[in-house]
Parts: C-alpha cells; structure tokens; sequence
C-alpha cells in the first residue's frame, strides 16, 4: 500500500463515562430524553464561588471498568479515558488480543490534562512548600499520561498521542485516528478525550464572565455562559472493510475533516475563520454543505459563541441551515472530551436515527436570525445521513469532523 | 493487514534554537566541543529551586526579538518558543507570503504546557481571600495549547496547529503528527517542534522523583523548524537542512525498554528504506536518566548490532528538558552538520520515556 492510500474507517466501537452515565447508550439515552447531568459540585470545596454547578460524574468506579490499570497510579483524567476506551473495545465486539497484536494505537485530547493531580500538587505547595510534593503524584501530573493510560489499559503498543488543543481537542484525535487507519499507518485507533472539574478552571471562567449560575442554555435569548464539566470519551476506529468482514456493527463511517487557527485572539472566536474550517471539512470529505442534514454544535452557550459560530455557518450554508444543537446543555462543557462526546452522539444518530436535542431552550434567540432549529427539548426522530461535529477553542484552534451513516 | 511502506522524506528549511548553550545552532555547535556552560541565571526565572545541577538559557531577551509589545504577559514557555519560531522563520531568507500562511501551521510538543502557568493560577484560588479573586488574563496560559496558539497568532499562521503532549518523546511524536498533516494536504508546510521551561515546580519534581543521574542538570530549551515537503521547498528556492526520514513512536516500551526501542528503529529504517549499517551517527535522549540511559543504548544496538561510530548526547550540554528533549536533540544533529563535523550522513534520534512511550526518527543530511 502507497503512501496516501486510502481505505474506508469505520467507528465501531463507542465508550462514554459521563455525568449522564457510563457507557455509550445510557448515556445516548439521556440526550435523548434531553436530560441534564448538572448538579452541585462535589469535587472541590466551591463554597466560596459565587456558582457552583458542574457537570461532575458522581458514580465513577473505574476499578469496576478497567482490567489491566492500578487505579492508585493514575490521575482522574487517566482514568476517564482508560475507562472509555475499555468500554469502547467491549462495545466493539472483538478479540482484544487481536487488537493488541496488531498496530494498534491512542489519541486522546484534553484541555487542562491532569488538572486534579495539579490542583493536589498546588496544595501541598501552598501548604508545606515545594519540597512537600509527593514524589508519587508528580508522577502522574504529565498530561501524556492520559493517551499512555488507554495503550496500557488495552496493551497497544502504538502510538499514544495526548493532543492538546484544548476545547477542540478530541477532533483533533478524531481526524487524527481517521488519517492513521485511512492510510495504513495503523490497524486500529482508539480517539477520545477526557479533562476533570477543577478549582482554577472554575475560577477562570468565572473570571471572563463565561460561566452560567446553574443551567446552561446554548443558542438561548438568555443564556449565560458555560458549565464547567468532566468526563471520558472514546471511539473506536477500524477499516470499513474489515468491520463488514467481522459482521462489526458499524454506527457511523468517518468521512473527513477540517483543522485550522484563526490566529487573532487567544479567547475571541472568528466566524470567517470558523466559516473556513467548515469548508476544509468539507473539501476532505468530499461533501457539499446541502449534504449535511445535522450540526453537533460546539454550542457553549456563551452570548459571543453561539452568535460567533451560527453566523460561521450562514457564510457556508445561506440560510438553509441544517438542525444545529448542543448536547453542552445537558453535560456542561467537558473541555478536551467535548467534541469527541459530539462524535459519539452523532455516531448514534446517524446508527439509531434521531437528532439530538438542546435542553433549557425557552425561546431561540432572535439575534440568531431566522432558520435556526436547535432541536429544542427532547431528541427528534430523523434519519440524518451525513452530519458534521463542530469543536473550536481557546486561541482560535478550530477542529470540525463529518461522518457518514454506514452504507 | 497493515503494510509496512516507505515513506517519503520532508525536509527542514528553517532552525530556531533556544537552549542553555543560547540562542541559535552555533553556541549549540560550540557546546559540543566543550565550551562549557555559563552558570544558570535563576534570579531572572526567579522562585526557589532544590540543590541540584541546572541548566538555563543565558540572558533570555525575547524582546529581542518579538519586540516589546505583548511580551510581558507571555510566560517562560511561550517566550522560548516564539524566540525559537521567530529564528526559524528569519532563516528562511524571504518572508513568507500571506496565502503561504494561511497554509502553515504549528505542531508543538509539550510536557503539560506552562506547569508554572497552571500552578501558579491554580495557587491563586487558595490563597487569595474568595477563590475566584483569580486574574481572568493569565487563565489562558494555564492552558496548553496557549504556546502553540501564539505561535499562531505571533506570526499569523492560520493551518493546522497542535499541541502535542506526549511526556519525553513529544518533540519526534510532534514530528510524526507533522508529517501525517502535511503529507495528507491538511497543510503546506509547519513550524514543527517542542519547548519545556526551567521553572521550580518542574525542577523539584526531578529532583524528589530521584530520576536523575548525580551529575545530570534540569535543564530547558525549545527548537523549532520549518519542515516541508522537499518539492515545496524546492518551488520555494529553500535550502534543506536536512532530511526526515520515517518517525515512528508508540508505547513499545512498556514492557521492556531495549527489545522496544529495537523494534522501533528497525521499523524506522525499513520505513526510510535506510539499511542498519548506512546508520553514522545516533543522539540518544536518555543521557542523565537512572536506568533508562543504558537501556536506550542497549535497544540501539540491539537494531544495529553495535552503537554507530558517533554518539551525540544533547541533554548532557543543555540538561534533561523533558518534552523538549527530542527536538533539541535534533537541533543538536543541525549542528554538528553546520559546524563541519565528521558525524556521517545518516542519524538516528532515539527518545525514550519512564511510561513506555519511545521513538526514533531517522535524519539524513541533504546531499550537497
């Protein structure tokens, strides 16, 4: 096989530990039904923030989900995605020991990597000094842990990419991993992300006046800003050919993507820029914009954000703009894994036919202009078949991914 | 079945190089030959460090370079790694064009982006009197990706633009991500490269895990370069530095270090379609770490079947710099090549990590 050769990649595989559940279809289940996983929160001791409403999960028992990893090794963001990535070869339904075998690697984004291990190691800092941090959690403070703890947990021994790019992060993988198994390079990849509540993130939101009080309600007249959420994420990608072959059920094929920087300001968005993205994204997969019948929205529910990205998809789309929802008014923003639970939430509307909802939308903004359907309440059944997954963030870095229903 | 093929070469056309040797290849150059190090300037990083060898970059003056606006607000991180851009951009010769831009992106390795930044923003929350008190501007930069946005935003470069956080071998997996980006078209060209800062949070985490060899310093740097596809660079008029060859990293480590390692670079070379005795020279990354040094020498001969005739050791001349290890490794590689000196055309950069992650990229000087 040449270099650039290109196969078919198909996601057969989806695992979501979420404050909506854990497992893909508890948690596709919840959006549909268009609940909120938002609660108070427990993580941190936030009674001297003026908001404290998170989307935390709750009821995470990793040692019931992993099989190879020692939990006490590993920070929360570690665990979130070996965990998903566990449940995402389970629901793929195939040999691991074939996968281990074979060229078989991770990439997995995150926005603030192990924040919760970092917050630990600030207090021993701010309690007895530097010299007081303990050896075996500076251990586990590097963000590439996060990528390393999936290859371990799953014994791969290829590539294990902990990408960065903040809020867009798992895009990132996501194309990433569709390039590594399109090409070759690799047999199977596991994209996803994960990022953990934390104090300074919360503090820092708060901060630029991003964070809503309690109830996020993106593309809202009133809405108010994010909530700060946490989570794993993960997809499990193999060619299409061999997916047909092992009779896998396939939930989506991933048809393409679009990568770039806006490149002006480190938190404003550019819709001409985000407007490009969604071209590239498209050019790669080889689709028009009346080709796509629904947009996972990156729908933080900030004023600027949703007014940003709605006019990035009138200069691409004119005003016949496809259902545009956020599933963050149900889990919050989860920072580096929120494009990839997007991902996953358009693999099961493509696979089990419905558009996902936007919670807590009383009335749809009319700044927005006209044609904007934000699927308000509950999930609609439809029977999408191309759809695109926005993902942009801090610093301008713009990640949209599109996928196809298999056929 | 995955088929193992030949991948085809990109090249470097642009350098830049901030290290403890200073700025540019040839104090770098000089080092190799033993010019020492000027003694680290740790009032300038400021902060209490633990008693162990360090290793700073020597008078650090970005406005130097950036100018002066905007730069205060940047921390140590970004500052070396726009020094770093901004050389390898000025090497190029001509500017690049706009639309050229537009199709340039940014691939940088990093450990866990500014582990000061994020520390310090998240000291604020506890020891200020409510927690939120916190300076909404700094927020960014406890995020990792901020480096890499700011390379963008410095230099108007609006492509594809990574964060790679890959632990030790993030400078070659910055390379890898590079070359799937531009060989796929989702770029032209990109400033490809990898930064770690000497600050005291890093530092004393080396120095409690007991990870270092006595002799070995913490150390800092960033290296940057322009990496292309040799007809760009050719339709550009831009002289190749050198040749990358295939980059493979993956966690074939995990179990055994050396049978990994050996692994990887026979994977290496069969993909550059480079026999194992053509191999001159290899720069080995784990120069001052317990246990893991002799274990990444071990792996190498266990593809090549002895070490090759030369043996480049940058972290012995710069200091253990983590993330931005690989890519000054490389750096160091460019120059000996510029310096004149007899390393043979054909190196390996061979990176290995404590969590099973390693590497090795395959380096070859441009025919002349």
């Amino acid at each position: 096989m040449p270099e650039g050769a290109s196969r078919r990649v198909a996601v057969t595989g989806l695992g979501a530990v979420s404050s909506l559940g854990t497992g893909a279809h508890t948690f596709a289940q919840a959006i549909r039904e268009g609940r909120s996983g938002v609660s108070p929160i427990r993580s941190f001791d936030a009674s001297g923030f003026p908001y404290t409403f998170a989307g935390e999960v709750h009821d995470f028992e990793p040692e019931r989900l992993l099989r190879r990893l020692r939990i006490d090794e590993w920070g929360r963001s570690s665990l979130f995605a070996a965990s998903a990535a566990r449940l995402a070869l389970m629901d793929a339904d195939i040999d691991p020991g074939q996968v281990s075998a074979a060229r078989a690697g991770s990439a997995m984004g995150t926005t603030l990597g192990e924040s919760a291990v970092i917050e630990a190691l600030t207090s021993q800092w701010v309690h007895g000094g530097l010299k007081d941090l303990d050896p075996a959690l500076v251990r586990q403070a590097p963000a590439g842990r996060i990528a390393t703890a999936v290859n371990a947990e799953l014994g791969l021994t290829g590539e294990a990419h902990t990408i960065a790019t903040a809020c867009s992060a798992s895009n990132y993988t996501l194309g990433y991993a569709y390039d590594m198994v399109r090409t070759g390079e690799a047999e199977f990849m596991i994209s996803g992300g994960a990022d953990s509540v934390n104090r300074w993130e919360h503090a820092g939101f708060y901060r630029l006046g991003a964070l809503a009080e309690s109830v996020c309600r993106p593309f809202d007249t009133h809405r108010s800003g994010i909530l700060t959420a946490e989570g794993g994420v993960a997809l499990f990608l193999e060619p299409f050919e061999g997916a047909v072959a092992r009779g896998a059920r396939i939930y989506a094929e991933v048809l393409g993507y679009g990568v770039n920087c806006d490149a002006r300001h480190p938190v404003a968005p550019d819709p001409t820029s985000i407007a490009e993205c969604i071209r590239a994204a498209h050019r790669n997969a080889g689709v028009r914009p009346e080709d796509i019948d629904y947009i996972c929205a990156h729908g933080t529910g900030t004023p600027t954000n949703d007014a940003t990205e709605v006019k990035a998809v009138r200069e691409v789309f004119g005003d016949a703009l496809p259902p545009i929802s956020s599933i963050k008014s149900m889990i919050g923003h989860t920072m580096g894994a929120a494009s990839g639970f997007g991902a996953l939430i358009c693999c099961m509307a493509l696979h089990d036919g419905f558009l996902p909802p936007t919670a807590n939308v009383t009335e749809t903004d009319p700044a927005l202009g006209s044609g904007v359907d934000c699927v308000p309440g509950t999930g609609r059944a439809a029977s999408p078949r191309i759809v695109q997954n926005h993902g942009f963030a801090f610093g301008g870095n713009n990640a949209i991914t599109i996928l196809g229903r298999a056929a | 079945m995955t088929t193992v093929t030949t991948v085809a070469p990109l090249v470097i056309t642009g350098c830049g190089v901030v290290s403890p040797a200073g700025v540019g290849l040839e104090p770098l150059a000089a080092a190799v030959s033993g010019t020492g190090r000027e003694e680290a300037d740790l009032a300038a990083i400021g902060g209490e460090f633990p008693p162990m060898p360090l290793a700073a970059t020597p008078d650090l003056r970005p406005e130097e370079y950036l100018g002066r606006k905007g730069i205060r607000s940047l921390d140590r991180t970004t500052q070396l790694a726009l020094v770093a851009s901004n050389r390898a951009l000025a090497g190029l010769g001509a500017p690049l064009a706009d639309r050229d831009r537009a199709r340039t992106g940014v691939v940088i390795g990093t450990s866990t982006g500014s582990i000061r930044s994020s520390s310090e923003f998240s000291r604020e929350t506890l020891v200020r009197e409510k927690p939120y008190l916190v300076r909404a501007s700094f927020f960014p930069n406890s995020v990792m990706n901020f480096c890499a946005s700011q390379i963008a935003i410095w230099n108007a470069l609006r492509g594809v633009n990574a964060t790679i956080a890959d632990g030790r071998v993030s400078g070659l997996a910055a390379v890898r991500y590079a070359r799937n980006a531009i060989v796929q078209g989702h770029v032209d060209r990109a400033l490809v490269g990898a930064v770690e800062e000497l600050c005291p949070q890093s530092a004393w985490a080396w120095y409690l895990s007991g990870a270092l060899t006595p002799a070995a310093a913490v150390g800092e740097g960033a290296a940057v370069f322009v990496v292309e596809t040799s007809e760009g660079a050719a339709a550009a008029g831009r002289a190749p530095l050198a040749e990358l060859l295939a980059c493979e990293v993956g966690t074939l480590g995990m179990s055994d270090v050396r049978r990994g390692l050996t692994v990887c670079v026979e994977r290496a070379l069969r993909r550059s379609g480079v026999p194992a005795e053509a191999v001159t020279a290899v720069s080995l990354s784990a120069t001052g770490l317990r246990g893991l040094g002799p274990a990444e020498e071990d792996g190498v001969r266990g593809a090549l079947g002895d070490l090759p005739p030369h043996r480049m050791r940058t972290a012995a001349l710069v200091g253990e710099s983590f993330s931005a290890s690989g890519a000054l490794q490389i750096a160091g590689l460019l120059a000996e090549w510029r310096a004149g000196a007899a390393i043979g055309p054909v190196a390996l950069v061979t990176s290995v990590g404590d969590d099973g992650n390693i590497g090795c990229l395959v380096v070859r000087r441009p025919a002349l």
